[in-house]
């Protein structure tokens, strides 16, 4: 039992701090990309920028102040100062339900991106600030592992981090594939897997042979890889069945739907996903992520008070 | 009401009245030796260079900022947090003056908690005469909703934290108590963890008395309150994130393991109150709220509210919720009641104050009115109804226009004022742009009391961090630091 506000803010850090982590990834990438040929340096940033917001011909042409933006501009809705203010916000109305060591982990990377010194550190050596960012997240998350209960708070927070993950790497691979797989060049693909973490696990699964489809495939359905869809919605769904066993009213909603998507996503078939268009595919998988969002509200959050007085 | 005069005027001319008379040293005695209970610490000191104290003071900066023990300064361009100043160096205080600040402040809330069950019942105190009618009735924090309530054991004043001063000659004396909404005990907790850090050494030596179980002692206290249900579900209601002293509500409620909640996460349904959590409805039993009277419920004070829970009140009336600090006890802290907080200690505990107030004169009384008009050019006069230096006036300070115009606004209207001679406060060590210098400093100890009443031994010293002011408010500029109360007296640890 925990407040249906609390419940709510701790859903939310954990949707805000796996968005920082991603756009500040992806930011990263797009930087490093600059070094590569004009024409893929475009292609990585219109795929980076399109999977967090809009790609307008002017900010694909100017990759570093496009992710200066996505790092540092407060009025960007999904910077990654944005993101981590809003964490922080939240993890302050909450500060008596986490630990000491889960809030330092935020309050510092909060405190390093919001500083006077952060716009000059990016512009010294963007590439570490924004690692030292990703770092800094991870620990947080680590500090969160190690040190919370592992009880109805906790859950919150990994049920928000994993429904936003799934939610990005949805449009992630919606940006690279939805328009069928074979259009984009090597430089590109390597980046679209650096841009979801998988380099490394996805060679030690295919050896070097980059290619869209196995790439798809991999982001898609893996079993153990925890950025793909496939893990995020077994994780999703887990964590729900473990927080409906302590509601005592019976709603069926959220569960049901993430019991359903991630069936779908066991069970899929490459050949059929192909067949029937990815991009079919992937509008279903994102559509069901933003139904189960909803039912978490129905079910814990803003639901009706006249159903829950106590007999 | 006179036009006052301007706030750093009257921190200058507190400054400077105070000046005539020096100001009782908390390290040092007249003759120049260090104090007893002191020369511990005074030998550490010694035996460190300033760049080591500095140093152990950006490192408990930088340890109260990743802690978040912060503000918020909202500016037009952007938003700063910055942490309130504390500083490093501990006051001391020996056994024996403990023990009497101890029995003087039980007995002080004994006789409050007594006097607010007497007006919000029989008013007995009003019928004798001892205290007037009116001065209480018509006390802007008197509730006349809280009449005839039942309070448990009479514990009207839960939390209380009375500001205490010393004077010349080093007597303790109450400047005013806190009976609404008190704050600081978490900066007193904070301090205690920075002081350790800093001398491990001097502490564990010294014998320093445990504060660490407040939190506890604050849980049985709300928890006495409820006398008819077993394990009471107890909640801390804070105004929310934006309330300046949200850090505390937050840190009390995490160290007592209780929710801490804001008025939109309660409902009243029936009389009986509930948040809502994840799995629907919970009944609540105690609220430690830190919302302020007018604010807890919008149906019985002030309508505008939107921090507090509509039918709240009721339900409180109804005997299913209790509310801590009680509604209503404002009025045992008025600035006019005060000065009868001697009387009241007499008529109900039939004892002398341990601690004295300082000396206060009612213009409402014809012949302190008199005293007071005559002595303009040597005391202070303060509006009763006004806070934080507005409506004030220093005489020895003052232009004799000035004085004047305060004549006219006392003769005026003469229930609205109080007068007391120039106040001093006591000085201690502080560490100020790394060098050991004396700033004046007050003391804030927490009395908790439900069933019985605890003192915590241990308080918030807060320092007036500019050279002679005697502003002690962080609102102000002031700063806090720690206060190590002695477990026995003349030991020298060394």
């Amino acid at each position: 039992m925990m407040l249906a506000r609390v419940a709510d803010s701790l859903y939310w850090i954990g949707r805000y701090v796996e968005r920082a982590e991603h756009v500040a990834r992806l930011s990263d990438i797009m930087l490093t990309a600059t070094l590569d040929r004009a024409e893929t340096a475009a292609q990585v940033a219109r795929i980076a920028l399109s999977a967090v917001g809009e790609a307008t011909p002017e900010k694909i042409a100017n990759p570093f102040e496009s992710a200066r933006a996505l790092a540092l501009d407060r009025l960007e809705g999904n910077s990654v100062v944005t993101s981590l203010a809003r964490a922080r916000e939240n993890a302050r109305q909450v500060r008596d339900q986490i630990t000491s060591e889960t809030w330092e982990r935020l309050n510092l990377v909060h405190l390093r991106l919001s500083g006077a010194t952060a716009a000059k550190s990016f512009n010294d050596g963007s590439s570490a600030f924004l690692h030292d960012i990703i770092a800094d997240l991870h620990l947080f998350k680590g500090a969160a592992d190690a040190t919370m209960s592992h009880g109805e708070g906790w859950r919150f927070l990994l049920l928000g981090a994993h429904l936003e993950r799934a939610q990005l790497i949805g449009r992630l691979l919606e940006v690279c594939f939805g328009r069928g797989v074979e259009q984009l060049d090597h430089p590109t693909l390597t980046a679209v897997l650096r841009m979801s973490c998988a380099l490394e696990p996805y060679l030690r699964a295919y050896t070097a042979d980059v290619r869209a489809r196995p790439i798809l495939e991999f982001l898609l359905l893996n079993a153990e890889f925890p950025r793909s869809i496939r893990f995020c919605t077994d994780e999703i769904e887990a964590h729900l069945s473990m927080l409906s066993r302590h509601a005592e009213a019976v709603h069926v909603g959220p569960e049901r739907l993430a019991g359903r998507l991630k069936a779908r996503l066991q069970y899929a078939d490459m050949g059929e996903i192909e067949r029937d268009g990815s991009h079919a595919f992937l509008e279903g998988v994102l559509a069901e992520c933003g139904e189960i969002h909803r039912g978490v509200y129905d079910a814990f959050v803003a639901y009706p008070l006249e159903m829950r007085l106590p007999a | 009401m006179a036009t006052a005069q301007r706030s750093e005027e009257i921190d200058r001319a507190m400054a400077q009245a105070a000046e005539a008379n020096p100001p009782y040293d908390e390290m040092h005695a007249p003759d120049g030796s260090v104090r007893p209970h002191f020369a511990a610490l005074a030998r550490r000191l010694a035996a460190m260079d300033p760049g080591e104290l500095d140093e152990r003071q950006r490192t408990l900066e930088r340890f109260f900022l990743l802690q978040g023990i912060t503000f918020t300064v909202y500016g037009a361009e952007s938003t700063t947090e910055r942490i309130i100043p504390t500083d490093l160096l501990p006051r001391i205080i020996p056994a024996d003056e403990w023990a009497r600040i101890e029995n003087g402040l039980t007995q002080r809330l004994q006789a409050l908690n007594l006097f607010l069950a007497d007006i919000y019942g029989e008013r007995m105190i009003l019928k004798d005469g001892v205290v007037p009618r009116e001065l209480v009735l018509g006390a802007p924090s008197y509730r006349r909703e809280m009449q005839g309530l039942y309070v448990p054991h009479q514990a009207y004043a839960n939390v209380c934290g009375s500001d205490l001063i010393r004077q010349e000659d080093g007597a303790y004396a109450v400047l005013e108590d806190n009976l609404r909404v008190p704050s600081g005990v978490s900066y007193m907790l904070a301090n205690r963890e920075a002081s350790k850090r800093t001398f491990p050494g001097t502490f564990r030596l010294a014998g320093v008395r445990q504060i660490d179980r407040y939190p506890d002692l604050l849980l049985s206290t709300l928890r006495s309150m409820v006398e008819w249900r077993p394990n009471p579900q107890v909640v801390v209601l804070t105004p929310g994130v934006y309330n300046s002293a949200y850090y505390e509500h937050a840190y009390l409620a995490r160290l007592m393991g209780v929710p801490l909640v804001e008025g939109r996460d309660l409902v009243v349904h029936d009389n009986l109150v509930y948040m809502r959590t994840t799995t629907g409805l919970r009944r609540i039993d105690v609220i430690y709220r830190r919302v302020d009277d007018d604010f807890v419920d919008p149906l019985t004070f002030r309508r505008d509210s939107s921090l507090g829970v509509p039918g709240l009140f009721n339900a409180y009336r109804a005997g299913t919720v209790v509310m801590c600090n009680a509604p209503g006890t404002g009025v045992a802290d008025d600035k006019a009641v005060y000065a009868y907080v001697p009387e009241i200690i007499r008529y109900y505990l039939g004892e002398e104050p341990i601690l004295p107030n300082i000396e206060t004169f009612l213009c409402r009384e014809p012949s302190e009115l008199n005293h007071v008009l005559a002595n303009l050019d040597k005391l202070v006069v303060k509006a009763v109804g006004a806070s934080g230096g507005y409506g004030m006036l220093i005489g020895p300070h003052a232009t004799t226009a000035q004085r004047e115009e305060f004549a006219a606004a006392i003769k005026a209207d003469p229930e609205n004022y109080i007068a007391q001679p120039t106040i001093q406060l006591s000085t201690a060590p502080c560490l100020i742009d790394g060098e050991v210098d004396t700033r004046h400093v007050d003391l804030r100890p927490f009395i908790l009391s439900g069933e019985k009443i605890t003192v915590t031994p241990g308080a918030l010293t807060r320092v007036a961090l500019r050279k002679g002011s005697l502003v002690v408010n962080s609102s102000q500029g002031g700063g806090s630091k720690d206060t190590w109360v002695l477990a026995e007296t003349g030991v020298d640890p060394s």
